[in-house]
């Protein structure tokens, strides 16, 4: 149990008598809380989570087409159940009695696996997140989270990265030209930006010293690391919405292009599958990024400090609930709001962006905390870290970009002398021409005052 | 000692049962009218062109995505270590993964330099 | 059940605790299966989805055997990332690329299965005997891995006893990059042309609007069939000049013809 304590902060939030009861509970455990639970509350907290989920994702559609449709001055879905609000579970009961249309050239096995490959690693990835304090639960004292581990966070990671297989397999499966290009163009999409992701996650861990998802949770209680990391929590939004194929990057679906992507000869139940599995793993990134930059469950500043028990008890899930759906609007919000990138503009944001100053950022944050735990003060291990940076990169960086404008420039002008020799070959009018005065055309001429017409002369004789 | 996987694996369960059952129950719910031209693959409406055989369909250049993904996976795989224990790792451990850090990114600047990462 | 699990006591030498026994002999035979899978499975994209099947089960023995960290890079490393790009190489090579069954040398494969299993033996006997008089250790009790140290007690072994390899490793890395690039990437010898240029060579061109498209729907079904222009007369270059069946167009040459 020391062990943990020196490991992780969790045990500094966690009340005396409950650390009283971990040691007696901690015969064999991972992370403290998750060793001994009965088998009745796993099953109440398994069933909780895929209800959550179920119900997130009924949400989130009915969420997303009510505010994309005010920020289009539309009202959205307004007839089924009040204010709409029923309008997804509606359409979800619709498409269990679709026909199924499973084209002849498909690879069966395959195409049988694909949704379910797409639908279980959402769900599973979901299974570290913490939820709220340990609560009570039919008098059974308990963390609200299903399960962690050490490596709570690297389980969302390989989900993530599981979840490629059920996109390529159903574009590969479909025996169909457009799926299997936006199969390919989905699957290279989300591991570029997967690349992104985890880089973005290394600075967290530097804070916390941990990966358990409930430790970092824990070590945010005061500071939320947005502050201190707000460049990584920028990478990780850039590149969580390229890693669940939202717009502006939604390439793999390119409606004008690729009809709908991997899922195109998919129908029924089956499309219904990956519908779920977007709109889940829309609402695990949203977690994560809750969970490992905006505290958590913990409640925002200012709520804690008039109402101290914002934070324990049931109450914090208020919160959780509150950051995911502050998030996903933000995902509606890019919706309604940018163009779709063009591919290489997209590659180039990845690989030649996100990466390259992730790198830096990574080698900056890690010198400043390494030489502030050897006693450095804050301003000399901040200080000298930057101007590295500073000197190093983003002076030559800049450099290199000048030079590359003053070369575009100095293209561009030669461009335009060459233009200005050219001879039009497309019929234009020459440079020198006259407009004859438009005399005729006056108001007066064309439309003969009114007076004209009332003295009854018949202008067309 | 597998009581933190447990959970994991229920929701597993519950999440393979719900996804096999919705995946398995379609053909059953659904109508049936049997078309050929349903069967046929969407191209939007025109008469579907056979698909080419053979290699050479998709650009290499997939090929070379993934392979920079690994390398760049394996070298988040090293970090994450890293950024757990580098209070205990102090100075000497800074240097270390520094010096990895730069040699990666060697390959980086190397790959872009050669015009790699241009997605045409 | 997860009380079962949990208090299945201490490892001893030859009893193992139940949740594992029970975790054992499912992942066992999944991942023998997917391994005889791979090797049997004509279509090369099954083939690779048995493969997955065993690297997932490896991962998950990992995870049995209380390396947490290592378990789930298993799955990362080699489910997520090696194995994609299997499945892109499997793409690249075709749709419905699958084993010929022709053997080309003769008696290979008489001589493939007798190598086979003669390595089978030579790992067998010497992983046994590697084993031979070890004793199992509980890692979760060990000191070193206990309470969720364990991400922190493989960072204090790569990072000091193991320092060369990882900094190799690095190197391996850079050769891995360098390979790729020289194996797949092609050279560009102009630069790759902007929209910017393309429209403006467009304009020079003296043809800004597209080519007219072919009279299919007009008059006939072929699609040799020349579109018509507003006066009567025909659009040369609505037809490739490759297309079966454009002879019977009026000679070019005719200025009456072109428009």
């Amino acid at each position: 149990m020391s062990a943990v304590l020196a490991a992780s902060h969790a045990a500094d939030v966690l009340p005396a008598s409950s650390q009283n009861a971990h040691v007696l509970l901690a015969s064999s455990q991972n992370v403290a809380g998750f060793g001994n639970q009965p088998l009745w509350i796993v099953l109440i907290k398994v069933l909780g989570v895929f209800v959550f989920l179920v119900v997130m994702t009924l949400f989130a559609i009915v969420f997303e087409r009510k505010v994309v449709g005010r920020m289009q001055n539309r009202i959205g879905p307004n007839r089924v159940g009040p204010w709409g609000t029923l309008q997804s579970l509606a359409d979800g009961m619709k498409l269990a009695f679709k026909e199924e249309v499973i084209p002849l050239l498909a690879d069966k096995p395959v195409y049988f696996l694909a949704p379910i490959l797409s639908a279980v690693p959402a769900f599973l990835a979901f299974s570290v997140i913490p939820f709220g304090p340990e609560v009570s639960i039919f008098g059974h004292r308990t963390p609200l989270q299903l399960t962690d581990l050490p490596v709570g966070v690297l389980v969302v990671f390989a989900c993530s990265s599981l979840g490629v297989y059920g996109v390529v397999l159903s574009g590969w499966a479909s025996g169909s030209t457009y799926p299997l290009l936006g199969s390919l163009r989905a699957a290279a999409q989300m591991i570029s930006y997967e690349v992104a992701m985890g880089l973005s996650m290394v600075a967290v861990f530097l804070f916390s010293g941990t990966m358990s998802t409930s430790g970092i949770v824990a070590a945010q209680q005061h500071t939320w690391y947005v502050i201190p990391l707000f460049v990584s929590f920028a990478i990780y939004a850039i590149s969580v919405v390229g890693e669940t194929n939202r717009a502006p990057f939604d390439l793999a679906e390119a409606e004008s292009e690729l009809v709908g992507g991997f899922h195109t000869e998919y129908s029924s139940f089956k499309f219904a599958m990956f519908f779920l599995a977007e709109y889940i793993n829309m609402v695990t990134v949203s977690a994560l990024a809750t969970t490992l930059f905006l505290g958590g469950w913990h409640a925002p500043w200012g709520v804690h400090a008039i109402w101290s028990g914002a934070n324990s008890g049931w109450f914090p899930v208020i919160w959780f609930v509150v950051k995911i759906v502050a998030i996903i609007f933000v995902f509606v919000w890019l919706r309604g709001t940018l163009p779709r990138l063009r591919y290489d503009q997209f590659m180039h944001l990845g690989w030649k962006v996100l990466i390259p100053i992730n790198l830096v950022w990574i080698l900056a944050v890690t010198t400043i905390h390494v030489l502030r735990d050897r006693g450095w003060p804050a301003w000399k291990a901040t200080a000298i870290p930057l101007a590295l940076v500073l000197l190093l990169v983003v002076v030559p960086a800049l450099m290199m970009l000048e030079g590359a404008a003053a070369r575009r420039a100095a293209d561009r002008d030669d461009e335009d002398e060459a233009d200005a020799r050219l001879t039009p070959t497309f019929p234009t009018p020459p440079m020198d021409l006259v407009v004859p005065s438009p005399k005729r055309l006056t108001t007066a001429s064309v439309h003969p005052p009114t007076s004209a017409i009332a003295e009854g002369e018949d202008p067309d004789g | 000692m597998l009581a933190p996987y447990l959970p994991i694996v229920l929701l597993f369960g519950l999440a393979f049962a719900f996804a096999f059952f919705s995946v398995a129950i379609a053909p059953f719910t659904g109508p049936r009218r049997y078309n050929k031209a349903k069967l046929e693959f969407y191209e939007c409406g025109i008469e579907p062109t056979p698909q080419p055989q053979g290699p050479n369909r998709f650009p290499i250049k997939y090929f070379l995505t993934a392979m920079l993904f690994i390398v760049f996976d394996i070298e988040i795989i090293f970090l994450y270590p890293y950024a757990v224990a580098n209070k205990a790792l102090g100075l000497f451990g800074l240097v270390e993964i520094v010096i990895f850090i730069v040699t990666v990114f060697v390959a980086y600047a190397y790959v872009w330099r050669r015009g790699g990462l241009d997605w045409d | 059940m997860s009380a079962v699990i949990s208090t299945a006591g201490e490892l001893t030498n030859g009893q193992v605790p139940l949740g594992e026994a029970v975790a054992f002999w499912i992942l066992g035979p999944v991942s023998l299966a997917g391994a005889i899978g791979m090797v049997l499975l004509r279509n090369a994209v099954h083939s690779a989805l048995s493969l997955v099947a065993t690297m997932m089960s490896l991962g998950m023995f990992y995870l049995i055997e209380q390396g947490p960290f290592l378990g789930l890079v298993q799955i990362i490393v080699y489910t997520g990332a090696i194995m994609i790009l299997f499945l892109f190489v499997l793409m690249l090579i075709g749709r419905d690329a699958s084993d010929s069954i022709v053997e080309t040398l003769r008696g290979q494969r008489w001589a493939a299965s007798l190598f086979g299993i003669g390595f089978a033996l030579l790992v067998a006997l010497s992983v046994g005997r590697a084993f031979k008089g070890s004793k199992p250790v509980n890692l979760n009790s060990a000191t070193t891995n206990a309470n969720g140290q364990n991400v922190n007690s493989i960072a204090a072994l790569l990072f000091t006893k193991y320092l060369f390899a990882f900094e190799l490793t690095s190197a391996l890395l850079i050769i891995a990059a360098v390979g790729a690039m020289v194996l797949a990437h092609l050279e560009r010898e102009t630069p790759k042309r902007t929209q910017k240029e393309i429209a403006r060579e467009r304009i020079r061109s003296g043809r800004p609007q597209p080519l007219p498209g072919p009279g299919v729907l007009s008059s006939h079904d072929a699609i040799g069939t020349p579109a018509l222009l507003p006066d009567g007369s025909i659009a040369p270059e609505s037809v490739m000049a490759s297309t079966p069946g454009v002879r019977e167009l009026p000679a070019l040459d005719n200025p009456d013809n072109i428009r």
